[in-house]
């Protein structure tokens, strides 16, 4: 990352854009909206498996595997939306140096800049739902419709909208700047390798998230356990404290 | 159509219909918030003169919080009186959903129909595509009454049910007001002198994705609801 960091500030100017000497921070902005697309769309996915579960058993009845396997998909959708949410945030970020080094205003209301601003506020409401439901079973089926209910708005913000004659006519935004060969050569070159090694750092954050999440899922279930067992049971099912194995 | 699944569908709606006439609150609140919306833009911008493009925006930015204020409480109110679970109980979930649907999208027809006839008798503004005008209303508010059931139906067993359900909903029709602005623009402005709406094409073009966006909410939220309203 450290040396593809320090090739991105050597490679020619890319002269499509309007101050071409001041746009190097386009190579860490463009795999940003590209992952977070990626991940709501995996997330969406991971919910679709979670509803999948919850047909074939119900959530509170079902058996411990059936439960297991429903929580992980939970985990793995909450996990991309997280990371989406966060490269959503890096994406406005970047956007708006980007807008104000380039077009001369931090927020010029380009279509591009508004609807991502869009995406945001759905990652942001999908958030909300998922810390109004305390009840686990709940906040995943729930957040999990949220997620696919919002995923055919969220794909015509990203690639219909801004494409539609009218509004694209309004934007200064480039469009598909490798693929019309606008962006080339070496620079080209350094915008696949940037969004290669933050697609690999982006899978291993998520799976970290994920194991964390799985983790914290096994020790809750050992404290239900011990609960079960009368042995470190609180009066209330709601905050239990946790006993860790003590170290040998 | 299979006849017992029609007369589940007949039997939600009337029984919206019937608590509707007994309260009357979902219709008077989206006509009141109508009513209040239009007369604070019409004196906010007296003796200026508002384009087309403005006097759309703002009557879809009417309609969205109208509707996102009146619409959900058909899936909260079943929760707040305690009849949700009695509802679970003796209705498939499809049939609940498509007949509190039908309900609001009858609900918001008529409450976009006189929001924007108060609106534009307001303006002073004449309609250049009537059929572009009326289609692109129609389109809107099914597409808004479907996916505000919905928003409702999610939110219905959360702690803060109300305002969630709207600050839900909003950004899921941001994308459908964009369309709903494109298509109502050109049918107001279209041939007026000095403004720029774009062509009856881009209009067109924005009122079949309204169509599109109201074909999608309403054939994704049955499964979508069905999967969530048993869990």
């Amino acid at each position: 990352m450290g040396v593809a960091t320090v090739w991105s500030f050597f490679v020619p100017d890319a002269e499509s854009f309007q101050k071409p000497g001041m746009a190097r921070i386009f190579l860490w902005h463009f795999p940003c909206p590209m992952l977070a697309v990626f991940l709501l769309i995996y997330g969406a996915w991971c919910s679709f498996r979670i509803f999948q579960r919850v047909r074939l058993v119900p959530f509170e009845f079902g058996l411990e595997s059936d439960h297991e396997e429903k929580v992980k998909w939970d985990l793995r959708s909450v996990a991309s939306m997280e990371l989406g949410y966060l490269f959503c945030l890096l994406t406005m970020a970047t956007g708006i140096l980007f807008s104000e080094i380039q077009w001369g205003a931090w927020w010029s209301w380009d279509p591009r800049q508004t609807s991502f601003l869009i995406v945001l506020l759905i990652y942001a409401a999908y958030f909300a739902l998922r810390f109004a439901y305390p009840d686990s079973g709940k906040r995943a089926a729930y957040s999990g419709a949220y997620s696919l209910a919002t995923i055919v708005p969220a794909l015509f913000l990203f690639f219909v909208f801004p494409r539609l004659p009218y509004i694209k006519s309004l934007s200064l935004h480039p469009t598909d700047s490798i693929l019309t060969g606008q962006i080339k050569g070496q620079y080209a070159w350094a915008v696949i390798l940037i969004l290669t090694l933050t697609t690999i750092l982006t899978v291993y954050l998520f799976k970290m998230r994920v194991r964390v999440g799985l983790l914290e899922f096994e020790l809750e279930k050992d404290n239900g356990q011990l609960e079960n067992l009368g042995i470190n049971s609180p009066p209330t099912g709601v905050v239990r404290p946790v006993r860790l194995p003590k170290p040998d | 159509m299979n006849s017992n699944w029609r007369r589940e569908v007949e039997a939600v709606f009337r029984k919206e219909w019937q608590t509707e006439m007994r309260s009357q609150s979902g219709l008077v609140t989206g006509l009141l918030f109508s009513v209040v919306t239009v007369y604070a833009i019409s004196f906010a911008s007296l003796n200026a003169s508002m384009t087309s493009t403005v006097v759309s925006g703002m009557l879809w930015v009417a309609l969205l919080f109208s509707t996102s204020a009146s619409l959900p409480r058909t899936f909260l109110a079943e929760e707040e009186l305690g009849t949700a679970d009695l509802l679970r109980l003796t209705g498939r979930p499809h049939a609940i959903f498509w007949g509190k649907s039908l309900f609001n999208c009858f609900q918001s027809v008529i409450t976009g129909t006189i929001l924007s006839t108060l609106y534009l008798g307001f303006t002073g503004k004449a309609i250049a595509v009537p059929w572009l005008f009326a289609v692109s209303l129609v389109a809107g508010c099914l597409s808004l009454a479907g996916a505000v059931t919905l928003c409702g139906a999610i939110a219905s067993q959360a702690s803060n049910r109300a305002v969630l359900s709207a600050a839900i909903a909003v950004p899921l029709l941001l994308p459908l007001v964009s369309l709903g602005v494109s298509a109502v623009r050109v049918s107001l402005g279209l041939h007026v002198k000095h403004e720029d709406v774009g062509t009856l094409a881009d209009g067109i073009g924005a009122a079949i994705g309204l169509v599109g966006y109201a074909g999608a909410t309403l054939a994704t939220g049955p499964w979508i609801f069905a999967a969530v309203w048993k869990s």
